[in-house]
């Protein structure tokens, strides 16, 4: 045997081939060693991918092969972490996971009954009916299908989604970004939930009968001068004319429409070796591509992952179930209007607010997050309204703020600033001011502050890690005046962070926003 | 060239990586702007006209269509 299976990962001969590892015969994952480890004495480290680590404490038979499984370079029983049982890589409902092409658990076609196979190649075929019939728009089937289709006659075995994409008219980022809002408007029409990724892509959820949930991702491709840009990340050189009039292929007994051209968008995509199994393949997209697409398209979501990851691991068990002490503080002036929590995180203020009897609302923008309060509203009975709201994104942000506008209410956002970038921090205020200029609510924040000699500069990280950074109070007060609110209260002083455990310095503010006609 | 005058080549050179870093960095701001005009364009199209209803149940069930189709 040439490796060795570790708790820090797997220590391998340098190499640039790819291989695939398996947990007691079920695939999990693929790499390529110099690509994906460090340098080690003995060979090359390449750790275990974080989706990865909480499955690994336990014992199971790690086996590592080439792509053809013809060569093995390890095969033997393992011991790791602090468990007892079998390793396993599964879901809640235990169906076996493995680590998809962008780093993701993902259920693969290998471990998928044919009865849901055929769910899925039935669900991928109408989303391609609704696009075309609804959305307006002719999408072909692309990325692992494609490729499998092709190449192998059916779905690739560690594939464990569908992408489909549509090749816009359009040729400025505005249009097609609108256009994506009607596509996926027309597809919540028809049923389909979805989530938006980017300004040109969106993810359909497509519910199966065991239990699990596959996503068709929606790409848009365009093209702007001479480039070709196809979402995820791709951009480069590829005429209409590969990928227009359709061609048809077969994949599992369903006809799909295809570029006309497969081997010359298969080459864009994978590059000229595409025939080549490669299941560790990684995309190597052009930098000044991904710049524009970013620009363009992305931005409102950025953390969302990390806080999803958050919401659903073990670290978010260390937030306190009990209200804060500025929850606390703030409720003893709410008076009777209704308190809306912007950024509600595990909801331990909004349901406290709730059982003191007031009308609360819960506004978050992790799905994670949402989903444990709506868990815990349930199971204790309470009625928080809860609902996501995206303050990145404009449209969000107004929608709220227009619906707000109509009745009085407070503001509530605790350890929120410290979350948002500057967009969507300037969105935050324009929330405020529409939601309490017309009311006479009140905005209650409180934030890890920057203290000159007791605590790092702005933007320094505090807990959890990277998440939420420290605010300069002055720039807070500064914002809320400019955008037309009044400071009534400020001080800084020791206080706690999102776990209750000590933070030197933490602002807490009360202002408002007085109406066009007050005297200010 | 005298040599005044390379030194203030030399200095225009060396000031160059910068230049380009902070076009870049206005470049992207530009780039952005494409969202937001897609959102403006958005919500003109998908809740402004039809507000111009103002009738309050009507503006209600506007809004909530509007929020769910987001």
């Amino acid at each position: 045997m040439t490796a060795v299976v570790s708790d820090d990962g797997l220590l391998l001969p340098a190499g640039s081939r790819p291989l695939l590892v398996e947990i007691d015969g079920h695939y999990v994952w693929s790499l390529t060693p110099v690509r994906d480890g460090r340098p080690q004495s003995g060979g090359v480290l390449v750790p275990w991918p974080g989706v990865l680590r909480p499955y690994l404490a336990g014992r199971g038979r790690v086996r590592i092969t080439d792509t053809t499984g013809a060569e093995v370079l390890y095969d033997d029983e393992v011991g790791l972490g602090d468990g007892e049982g079998r390793l396993a890589v599964v879901d809640k409902a235990g169906n076996r996971l493995s680590v998809d092409k962008v780093g993701h658990l993902a259920r693969s076609f290998a471990d998928t009954g044919e009865a849901i196979q055929e769910e899925i190649m039935a669900g991928t075929r109408r989303a391609i009916d609704d696009l075309r019939d609804h959305g307006g728009v002719d999408a072909y089937l692309n990325y692992g299908a494609l490729l499998g289709a092709i190449r192998e006659g059916g779905m690739l075995k560690h594939d464990s989604d569908t992408d489909l994409c549509y090749l816009s008219p359009h040729t400025s980022p505005a249009d097609i970004i609108t256009e994506s809002y009607r596509i996926s408007r027309a597809m919540r029409d028809r049923g389909w939930r979805l989530l938006r990724m980017s300004g040109g892509d969106i993810k359909l959820l497509l519910p199966l009968s065991d239990g699990r949930v596959c996503h068709i991702d929606v790409f848009v491709a365009f093209h702007i001068g001479d480039t070709f840009f196809q979402l995820g990340n791709r951009s480069g050189t590829l005429p209409r004319e590969a990928i227009v009039p359709f061609s048809t292929i077969e994949l599992h007994g369903h006809e799909f429409p295809a570029p006309r051209d497969p081997d010359a968008m298969l080459s864009f995509l994978y590059g000229p070796e595409w025939r080549t199994p490669d299941p560790s393949f990684r995309y190597a997209d052009p930098p000044a591509g991904v710049r524009r697409l970013d620009g363009w398209l992305r931005g409102f979501r950025a953390e969302m992952g990390s806080w999803t990851e958050f919401f659903n691991g073990a670290r978010v068990s260390a937030v306190p179930r009990k209200v804060s002490s500025f929850g606390r503080w703030a409720e003893s002036q709410f008076g009777d209007l209704p308190v809306v929590d912007v950024g509600a995180g595990t909801g331990r203020d909004a349901l406290w607010f709730s059982r003191r009897g007031h009308a609360v609302q819960a506004l978050d923008f992790s799905r994670g997050g949402l989903n444990l309060i709506r868990r815990r509203n349930r199971r204790s009975s309470l009625s928080v309204s809860v609902d996501q709201i995206i303050l990145g994104e404009l449209r969000s942000t107004l929608m709220h703020g227009t619906r707000l506008a109509r009745d009085p209410h407070h503001l509530y956002a605790r350890h929120l600033v410290g979350c948002l970038d500057e967009p969507a921090l300037d969105q935050f205020w324009l929330l405020a001011r529409m939601a309490l200029r017309p009311g006479g609510g009140r905005l209650f924040l409180e934030f890890s502050a920057v203290a000159d000699g007791v605590t790092a500069g702005s933007g320094a990280p505090v807990e959890p890690y990277g998440l939420v950074r420290r605010v300069d109070p002055a720039t807070i007060r500064e914002a809320i005046t400019r955008s037309g609110g009044v400071v009534e209260h400020l001080t800084v002083g020791p206080g706690e962070d999102m776990f209750d455990l000590p933070d030197p310095a933490v602002c807490r503010i009360r202002a408002h926003w007085p109406h066009p006609k007050e005297k200010r | 060239m005298s040599t005044h005058d390379v030194k203030h080549r030399l200095r225009q050179l060396r000031g160059l990586p910068e230049r380009v870093r902070a076009l870049e960095a206005e470049v992207q701001e530009n780039r952005q702007l494409n969202r937001r005009i897609a959102e403006l364009t958005d919500i003109v199209t998908e809740l402004l006209i039809p507000l111009e209803a103002r009738d309050r149940d009507k503006v209600a069930e506007i809004l909530e269509r509007y929020k769910q189709g987001l």
